[in-house]
């Protein structure tokens, strides 16, 4: 800390915050586990024989999958209903209709074995994702993907 | 000389300076802001709709919110953040009693880029009727 600003820096604070650490929130983590929805779906798809070990390794992809696809809702819910406000519903008419779209899209999965619903998944998120850092002002965090 | 250690001292007591933190308060102010706060300006003075007030966070008196004055109704002032997205204000805890305006934020003299005048916004009383019953979650949920 140089000399001026340990004249200049104030000794109390004062808090312009919303409650809890920011950044606590991130669409990123129900990404993951929609990528290992797909994932799963893709190798279940490519999953041959019905022996015992192969019986196995079914059973543990659709356990995965299953656990997936809720911890995916379980992280879009806490989203639309903790991060979002009344402010960003007036900018983005249409944010309720993505988060029930999305949502819908995890029940399916748990439903299906799909890979064309684990993507559809996906991109939903994509649009959490987009809705989510313009709420930020933020244009530069990237979606990855695994795939 | 002494009048003048006088003045300089009464100034010091009735000037206090703040660093802001958080986001809720942009883009009229920003994290990293210094502030001179006039602590007696509500003492005689009603705050005015769109003045930057210092409270003391009704859910926890030993710190200090900085918000926009939105509207006042007798002994009680409703606070929002210009950022509502990001702000937990009185959508969240409601109107604060004036008794606990800590101040007003007067002046920015950090950064030098944006030093000045805080000037209060005349358009917020309008808003304030829109989004002050707006009901909210902050940023800490479920999670």
């Amino acid at each position: 800390m140089n000399l001026l600003d340990r004249i200049l820096r104030p000794s109390r604070t004062a808090s312009a915050h919303c409650d809890g650490p920011c950044g606590v929130y991130d669409p990123a983590s129900a990404r993951i586990a929609a990528e290992a929805v797909l994932s799963m779906a893709k190798k279940l798809g490519d999953l041959q024989g019905d022996d015992l070990a192969t019986e196995n390794t079914r059973s543990r992809y659709i356990a995965i999958k299953e656990e997936q696809a809720q911890i995916a809702k379980q992280e879009l819910l806490i989203l639309w209903t903790d991060y979002f406000k009344p402010p960003h519903l007036e900018a983005n008419p249409g944010l309720h209709t993505t988060f029930w779209n999305a949502a819908k899209l995890c029940s399916r999965n748990k439903v299906e074995v799909s890979v064309e619903a684990a993507q559809a998944l996906l991109d939903a998120i994509k649009e959490v994702h987009d809705v989510f850092w313009a709420s930020k002002n933020r244009s530069d965090v990237p979606f990855y993907t695994a795939g | 000389m002494a009048a003048g250690a006088i003045l300089s001292a009464l100034a010091r007591r009735r000037f206090a300076r703040y660093a802001l933190t958080g986001d809720s308060m942009a883009p009229a102010l920003a994290p990293g802001d210094y502030l001179i706060v006039d602590t007696c300006a509500y003492a005689w003075c009603a705050p005015s709709a769109g003045e930057i007030a210092l409270a003391r966070d009704p859910r926890d008196h030993s710190r200090v919110i900085a918000k926009r004055v939105a509207a006042v109704a007798g002994d009680r002032v409703t606070l929002l953040g210009d950022n509502p997205a990001a702000s937990t204000d009185s959508r969240d805890f409601g109107p604060v009693p004036r008794a606990d305006l800590a101040g007003r934020a007067v002046w920015r003299y950090w950064p030098p880029a944006r030093a000045g005048p805080l000037r209060a916004l005349a358009s917020c009383v309008s808003t304030s009727a829109s989004v002050g019953k707006a009901s909210s979650g902050g940023e800490a949920g479920s999670k």
